[in-house]
């Protein structure tokens, strides 16, 4: 009996134990790019003890072919994924993320801006949650507007194309005489990507892609899209206004002085206003547009999706919620990407916070109604990574000196050979 | 008796092993997945006999892309080679301080090709490369180099010879030091000029070492591929888009294995018949 009352103990003792020794730690991998993430991780991990963060930083430029080849693999890590947003309906297509539909309340779903709810859905189920999304701006730097004898914009103007070429060309100074500029006029910040460029065939009344989101023949190698990159050849190739060669990143060159313009993401405003050793003086203005179309300005989101193959799924799902909606999403907006937000809820603090009253940051202002104006998404097409990187090539090869009809002709052979697969 | 018939075998196991499991394993496992389609929606593979095949005969682009490898093979083999054998020929000489000469001629062996390639790329760079730099400095025009339809596959040709020469003449050169000097000597005194004994003598002595370094060299740029993935991305319009590229595009960018390995198996039948003609027509009367 009194074994037996032992045995009892010990097995009670243990059971008391059990939620200490049950509560493992689940580790979740987080597929990221290089954003500051130590914030939110460090706040969801001091609420949520039983999981820990790894953050599996990589590039921009990385980010997609990683994706393709795990998940595309069926591996189980990374748990949870960045999702740029045209890829969510070839991801969804291909059954590589979780539905979210349960995760989220009524109302978490409501806050969220209508376009990036739809953007993270496929065939009506919402497969990766908004965390930000984009709009654009023309930054300037107001030295250049001295030097050439012009007036800058003010923050509310919007310069149509035709005009940026003329004050881009003022504004290219070859100061050592080799031949080679050291003072370039205009850039665009994503040089060679579609995000950024499919608005200059959009403002002429082009499309991006097909009505059944594969087809591109007499789409992106129509008039409206050979006169949009005929001015950007012309940008690089004739007036000598913006500079070629490899890709790089225009902010870090802006803030050197050496490029007068750029049309950039409202992430430039916090970066050059907490830049204590900034020399130039800079401002803004909206998204140009060309004179004889309509403005349109790009607009993306960043969402965050489950890998359906995850062994974490009840984990995965909790951060996925955490950084997407409530406490978590402020957060993030204001120390984790410095992107816009999704969330009306939090996008509403730029009318109210102290911080956006005065200048640079209200400049914030200025991109969160620029946001508003006729935003133009990129394509929605299961076969977007192909379309994507087939014109970043297309980009490439006509911002260094490839003629536009024939570069664009080539592109809507190699898209169509790509999406064939998909028909 | 046997153990000895055995023991060569147990020396050769290591290396036997590594092929196996590196070129053999592989080798099979792309030949059976481009017998199967990853259905997109699903994810299962499904077995579909000669479709990927298919596939790939009626893509204009893997057309271009193969356009561009048998353009680049001829144009970058002969080209090598013959420059391999130059450059052989020439430190070949016994002169005073060769040996200094010959370190310095192979020195670019030493350094890999990734980082020759990156290397490369900067100084070809358009705005701000050496050789534009030298090339202003001279009075010319700049150049596009690696940006230029025209120039690019040129360039990539430059990179993959900037190795390749020194490589293959270090062969070259081991097979002229294997000719013996009394047969040159010989021919001299029976009257033979430089170039009837370097056609009639040196050439014919050479033609085993020429047969590897030919064949060798061959599969080495049938088979390029790091510097196109560092510096150009098949590009500018698919000027440099060689099909060992496009493979890797299509199987790791695109995540289409079936077609990337449909791809793959038709080049290694290609570098097979281009072996064994070079073989055939290189073969010794032995």
């Amino acid at each position: 009996m009194q074994k037996k009352a032992a045995l009892l103990l010990v097995l009670l003792l243990l059971l008391a134990a059990a939620p200490g020794l049950a509560q493992d730690v689940t580790t979740l991998t987080w597929l990221t790019l290089d954003w500051p993430v130590d914030a939110i991780i460090e706040e969801f991990e001091a609420r949520n003890p039983d999981i820990k963060i790894e953050a599996e930083q990589i590039g921009f430029n990385d980010l997609f072919a990683q994706i393709q080849v795990r998940l595309g693999a069926g591996s189980a890590v990374p748990d949870v994924i960045a999702v740029d947003v045209p890829l969510v309906s070839g991801y969804a297509f291909r059954n590589w993320l979780l539905p979210l539909d349960p995760v989220f309340t009524g109302d978490e779903v409501e806050d969220w801006l209508p376009a990036a709810v739809n953007a993270g859905s496929y065939e009506g189920t919402l497969y990766a949650a908004p965390i930000s999304t984009s709009t654009q701006l023309l930054f300037y730097n107001k030295a250049c507007f001295d030097r050439a004898g012009l007036m800058p914009p003010g923050a509310d103007d919007r310069l149509t194309w035709e005009e940026i070429a003329e004050i881009a060309q003022a504004m290219t100074f070859d100061d050592d005489g080799d031949g080679t500029p050291d003072v370039w006029g205009f850039i665009w910040e994503q040089m060679v990507r579609i995000y950024q460029l499919q608005a200059l065939p959009e403002s002429l009344g082009g499309a991006a892609i097909g009505d059944d989101g594969l087809e591109v023949d007499g789409v992106i190698n129509s008039e409206e899209w050979i006169e949009a990159y005929t001015y950007y050849y012309n940008m690089f190739n004739v007036w000598n206004a913006a500079p070629q060669g490899e890709e790089f990143w225009p902010a870090d060159i802006f803030e050197t002085g050496n490029i007068c313009m750029f049309v950039g993401g409202p992430w430039n405003i916090p970066r050059f206003a907490n830049n204590a050793d900034l020399q130039i003086e800079w401002g803004v203005s909206r998204h140009p547009y060309f004179a004889d179309g309509e403005p349109a300005t790009p607009t993306g989101s960043w969402h965050i999706g489950v890998n359906a193959n995850t062994e974490n799924v009840e984990a995965a799902t909790r951060f996925v919620h955490f950084i997407s909606t409530g406490e978590g999403a402020e957060l993030w907006w204001r120390k984790g990407s410095g992107d816009f937000p999704a969330q009306q809820s939090v996008l509403a603090l730029f009318a109210t916070e102290q911080e956006f009253d005065e200048l640079p940051m209200s400049y914030m202002r200025t991109a969160a109604d620029e946001a508003t104006v006729n935003p133009r998404p990129r394509a929605v097409t299961v076969g977007f990574l192909e379309y994507e990187q087939i014109l970043q090539n297309t980009f490439q090869d006509i911002r260094n000196g490839a003629d536009v009809e024939e570069s664009l002709n080539l592109a809507v052979q190699r898209i169509s050979s790509e999406m064939a697969k998909y028909r | 008796m046997r153990r000895q018939q055995l023991l060569p075998y147990l020396f050769l196991a290591p290396a036997l092993g590594l092929l196996i499991v590196f070129n053999l394993v592989p080798t099979i496992a792309t030949l059976v997945e481009s017998t199967f389609i990853m259905s997109l929606r699903s994810g299962h593979r499904v077995f579909a006999g000669f479709a990927n095949y298919e596939r790939i005969f009626n893509d204009p682009i893997f057309w271009k892309s193969f356009q561009v490898t048998v353009v680049f093979s001829l144009l970058v083999n002969p080209i090598q080679i013959a420059l391999a054998l130059a450059l052989a020929l020439l430190i070949n000489q016994k002169l005073p301080g060769i040996g200094i000469f010959r370190s310095i001629y192979l020195l670019p062996i030493a350094v890999s090709l990734n980082v020759t390639a990156i290397v490369w790329g900067l100084m070809l760079d358009q705005n701000s490369g050496m050789v534009n730099g030298i090339l202003t400095q001279l009075g010319f025009a700049r150049q596009p180099f690696l940006h230029s339809v025209d120039q690019a596959l040129w360039s990539i040709i430059l990179i993959a010879s900037w190795i390749g020469v020194p490589l293959w003449s270090l062969f070259i050169l081991a097979g002229l030091q294997n000719i013996s000097p009394t047969v040159l000597e010989a021919a001299k005194i029976d009257g033979a000029n430089a170039w009837q004994s370097f056609s009639k003598i040196t050439l014919p002595l050479l033609r085993r070492v020429l047969a590897f370094v030919l064949v060798a060299d061959t599969v080495a740029n049938f088979l390029m591929f790091a510097p196109i993935l560092l510096l150009t991305q098949g590009g500018p319009r698919l000027s440099t888009n060689l099909i060992m590229y496009e493979t890797y595009r299509r199987g790791f960018i695109y995540g289409d294995l079936g077609a990337s390995s449909a791809m793959l198996t038709v080049m290694l039948l290609i570098v097979f018949l281009i072996i064994g003609l070079e073989l055939y027509l290189l073969r010794g009367a032995e």
